[in-house]
């Protein structure tokens, strides 16, 4: 109804700063457009219009990235260092490169995080503007090392390449001699990732578990978890903050294999095909709920099944907050996230 | 009022924000400054456009709300976007073709009161448009083993040493350093990865340490034959040159349009493999075909032959038997800066596209007594008023003062143009393409002053040049990207990537871009008439 979407739009614009208003609609809009009815996506025009930024071995603000492709898999990984502090701005642009031979650290531990962009598994790229911008934010914020796994996509890729490309990447991480840390040498890593990207995270870290590779924690940014069920959130927010629960429908159905519905488990963690986690060596987690994200409740159920399996989790909600609250740090959001971060990897 | 009111207290420090929007702040930014935060996220906004820019959204969002998905999806199908950098431009352009085709009631008025919201004054560390010249990062690993992985680090990390060794002038460590890599070459796969294209820096190294390591060397001159052939195997090799092309027909199609006369002026016409698909193109074109004339540029030949003609009257030919009328002409000229404008017989009535694939960038060496050979040259361009002059490049910085900064560029550059050729599976024409490239390599990195021609420069210096000189952008919209992502499914390597980069598309592998295309018009000059009163 014409009305009510001019109620949405002065919800949302009451809550968000006009920046963050100014983005987020643009993606909301561009995305609508992208989304055939009938399943498909326009590719093309989503690669076209995606603001890509590319690697630079020249520190910006202290951080330096370059990307490498893994030969085995073609997968390619974007890897964000902090320079040393030495370094200027005017010195040999090979430097970063050459840090590939020693390790991060042989005294003190340099936390790895292995992030997976968001996208609702179909949007956006390793090498996206705003990925790249929040990645060296990161990097800068742990002093450490961020890994910005570029996975393979939905529609074209359902269900589980995503995952199998997040577990490849866990494992080229876990071997690259130059991430190492620490008196004992190991790669610290935690994984990380926002909307799918969190998603991504968790089922990684499942994997992680039962084969008995380490993970030292989880961060997952307002995840992408779903059910069949319509939950209250789901009702209430429909399309009053960016998000409508169609679109989130639209996702799953280009996500999980083609005939399956939202309580497949990759979707409905703790849902009627869910996996118990009693017992298992599952990572701590640092759950952030955006509390005007219609998600909400998933997100909420998932950090109940967590509690009830034992397991250690810490949730964050962020009440006021709208998804992609921490593109820009032009809200309080993003600045009491970025402390969670902080003091989730270096304690 | 917003919700962060409370937490706002004026920062004192908060002198460079571009999009300070406290209450007590009464002075507007400049005209010209661009949004900060949004610059973060890839998009160009006068900060000035703010409000405009959200409006204009919420205008949208109500034209989408009114228009079924069917619609949309099917009304953008056909639509042609350029530039979507630029957030207002593109906003506009949506609303434009959903306007067109909606009909829509006026938008009810809503209480825009954006200026309730606050922002946060930007005096963090927050990371900004203000790039140091970019550099490239790229590399990609070797094989299979850990071991050769961990040679392959070494191989690039004594190769750089010995660089700064050439640089300082040390040459006993250079030489040294030579025999290690030579040593490390013999561990690694030499058939690919950085096996080869390590040898090709090593051996350039050692050529330029040997002869003459400050004032380089010169290459010897290939004949012309032996030059086509090298260029036809680089050509069928892999995509770049193709890219170039199809992108370059594609511009020059649109400028064309409507043009009764067109005259393409081709920079380096070599085996005129560009201009078939173009001749066949005008002869299908709705609305009938031009006169085409051709103006193909090459070097005087070497060894008897008059290559310039005899592809002359290949492509006649060719343009005779899809009833296209058209008229050749060949310029021999062994520097572009030695191409007089009056050579190339242009006629007022006529539609120029100047055609530079891989060209402008020799003009960038030690000037002659007349100026910088570049300037020269755009200046004569400018002067026949093209209606498209056609830019490609490698996108690179190889033109830096300083060798090492040149050697490190180039060793990605060329690191990743062999990986997406050792993807691609043509083995027989993928040595002669290679020598191709090595032949790049060399004059990179063995030559200096006059004889080092390949002086590649990246897109964003080059818009600065051309836009200095008095050219204006031509953006190549949606449809050239998506017939260049069409290009890219012929090659079975998955792994080339298309970008659009602010109205211009580059081909790269992976994320790292490899060539740049980019289109501009001429600005004409203000005739000497109209100033003054």
């Amino acid at each position: 109804m014409a009305g009510s979407n001019e109620i949405n739009a002065n919800e949302a614009k009451k809550v968000v700063p006009l920046h963050t208003w100014i983005l987020i609609s643009n993606f909301k809009l561009a995305y609508n457009i992208l989304r055939r009815p009938d399943g498909t996506f326009n590719r093309e025009l989503a690669e076209f219009l995606d603001r890509k930024v590319a690697a630079n071995t020249v520190p910006v603000d202290g951080v330096y990235s370059f990307d490498i492709v893994d030969r085995a898999t073609s997968l390619l990984n974007r890897i964000y260092r902090c320079a040393p502090p030495d370094t200027d701005s005017g010195r040999q642009p090979g430097a970063g490169i050459l840090e590939l031979e020693n390790p991060l650290s042989t005294t003190e531990i340099v936390p790895v995080i292995i992030f997976f962009h968001g996208g609702s598994f179909t949007h956006s790229s390793a090498n996206s503007a705003i990925y790249d911008t929040f990645c060296r934010r990161l990097t800068a914020l742990i002093n450490g090392v961020v890994v910005s796994v570029n996975y393979r996509r939905s529609p074209e890729h359902r269900y589980p390449c995503a995952y199998e490309d997040g577990w490849e990447a866990l494992k080229w991480v876990h071997s690259r001699s130059w991430l190492l840390s620490g008196k004992n040498p190991k790669v610290h890593v935690y994984l990380a990732g926002d909307s799918s990207g969190g998603n991504i995270a968790h089922h990684v870290a499942v994997r992680a578990a039962e084969s008995g590779v380490e993970v030292l924690g989880n961060i997952l940014l307002h995840p992408l978890f779903g059910g069949e069920e319509r939950k209250e959130s789901e009702n209430k927010l429909d399309g009053k903050y960016f998000v409508r629960v169609q679109d989130r429908d639209w996702y799953w159905r280009a996500f999980l294999p083609e005939g399956e519905d939202r309580d497949h488990p990759a979707c409905n963690i703790f849902g009627p095909h869910g996996i118990d986690l009693k017992g298992v060596k599952f990572p701590k987690s640092l759950v952030v709920v955006a509390g005007l994200d219609l998600v909400q409740d998933w997100q909420l159920a998932y950090v109940r099944g967590l509690e009830e399996a034992e397991q250690q989790v810490k949730l964050l909600f962020l009440k006021k907050a709208t998804i992609g609250f921490y593109f820009l740090p032009n809200n309080e959001h993003f600045y009491t996230l970025m402390d969670e971060i902080k003091s989730f990897v270096t304690s | 009022m917003g919700p962060y009111d409370s937490s706002i207290s004026p920062a004192a420090g908060s002198s460079n924000s571009s999009s300070s929007a406290c209450s007590s702040s009464t002075k507007p930014p400049p005209p010209d400054q661009m949004d900060h935060l949004l610059a973060g996220a890839g998009y160009k906004v006068r900060s000035n456009d703010l409000n405009q820019v959200a409006e204009r959204l919420q205008h949208l969002e109500t034209v989408m709300v009114k228009s079924s998905p069917v619609d949309i999806s099917e009304l953008v199908n056909d639509a042609v976007y350029y530039n979507p950098t630029d957030l207002v431009s593109w906003v506009d352009s949506l609303l434009t073709e959903l306007n067109t085709n909606v009909t829509v009631p006026e938008p009810v008025p809503v209480n825009t009161d954006l200026s309730d919201l606050h922002q946060f004054p930007s005096d963090m560390n927050v990371y900004g448009s203000n790039h140091a010249p970019e550099m490239h990062g790229e590399f990609s690993q070797q094989a299979v083993t850990p071991l050769e992985e961990d040679i392959s680090i070494r191989l690039v990390h004594v190769l750089m040493t010995c660089a700064e060794a050439v640089q300082r002038g040390d040459l006993p460590l250079a030489s040294l350093l030579i025999d290690d890599l030579q040593a490390l070459l013999g561990r690694v796969n030499s058939g690919c990865g950085i096996g080869k294209v390590g040898s090709f820096f090593v051996d350039a190294l050692s050529q330029r340490v040997v002869n003459s390591p400050q004032n380089g060397v010169v290459q010897v001159e290939l004949s012309a034959y032996e030059n086509e052939i090298l260029y036809h195997h680089y050509y069928e090799a892999c995509p770049y040159l193709k890219f170039a092309h199809f992108t370059a027909n594609q511009a020059i199609l649109e400028a064309f349009d409507g043009q009764d006369c067109v005259h393409v002026i081709d920079f380096n016409l070599m085996q005129g493999l560009q201009w078939p698909a173009l001749i066949q193109a005008l002869a299908l074109r709705p609305g009938g075909q031009p006169l085409l004339r051709l103006t193909g540029i090459g070097p005087p030949s070497n060894d008897g032959r008059d290559s310039l003609r005899e592809i002359g009257l290949k492509l006649a030919e060719l343009a005779r038997s899809v009833n296209v009328r058209f008229a050749f002409r060949g310029v021999a000229a062994s520097r572009l800066d030695d191409v007089k404008p009056w050579m190339l017989q242009v006629s007022p009535k006529e539609a120029v596209a100047v055609n530079s694939i891989m060209q402008l960038h020799k003009l960038l060496g030690p000037g002659g007594p007349h100026g910088p050979p570049i300037d020269l040259v755009l200046d004569w361009i400018r002067d026949l008023n093209p209606r498209i002059l056609m830019v490609v490049e490698q996108e690179s910085n190889h033109n830096q003062p300083e060798f090492l900064d040149r050697f490190t560029e180039s060793l990605y550059y060329y690191s990743t143009m062999f990986d997406s050729l050792d993807a691609c599976t043509a083995q027989p024409e993928k040595s002669l393409s290679e020598l191709y490239i090595q032949r790049e390599i060399c004059n990179v990195v063995c030559c200096e002053g006059s004889a080092r021609v390949e002086r590649h420069e990246p897109l964003v210096r080059w818009r600065g040049r051309l836009t200095s000189a008095g050219f204006a952008p031509l953006h190549l919209g949606s449809n050239a990207f998506k017939q260049a992502r069409m290009l890219l499914t012929l090659f079975s390597a998955e792994g080339y990537s298309v970008e659009e980069n602010e109205g211009c598309l580059t081909l790269g592998w992976h994320s790292r871009s490899l060539i740049a295309a980019s289109a501009w018009q001429s600005i004409p000059k203000p005739s000497p008439a109209t100033t003054g009163g």
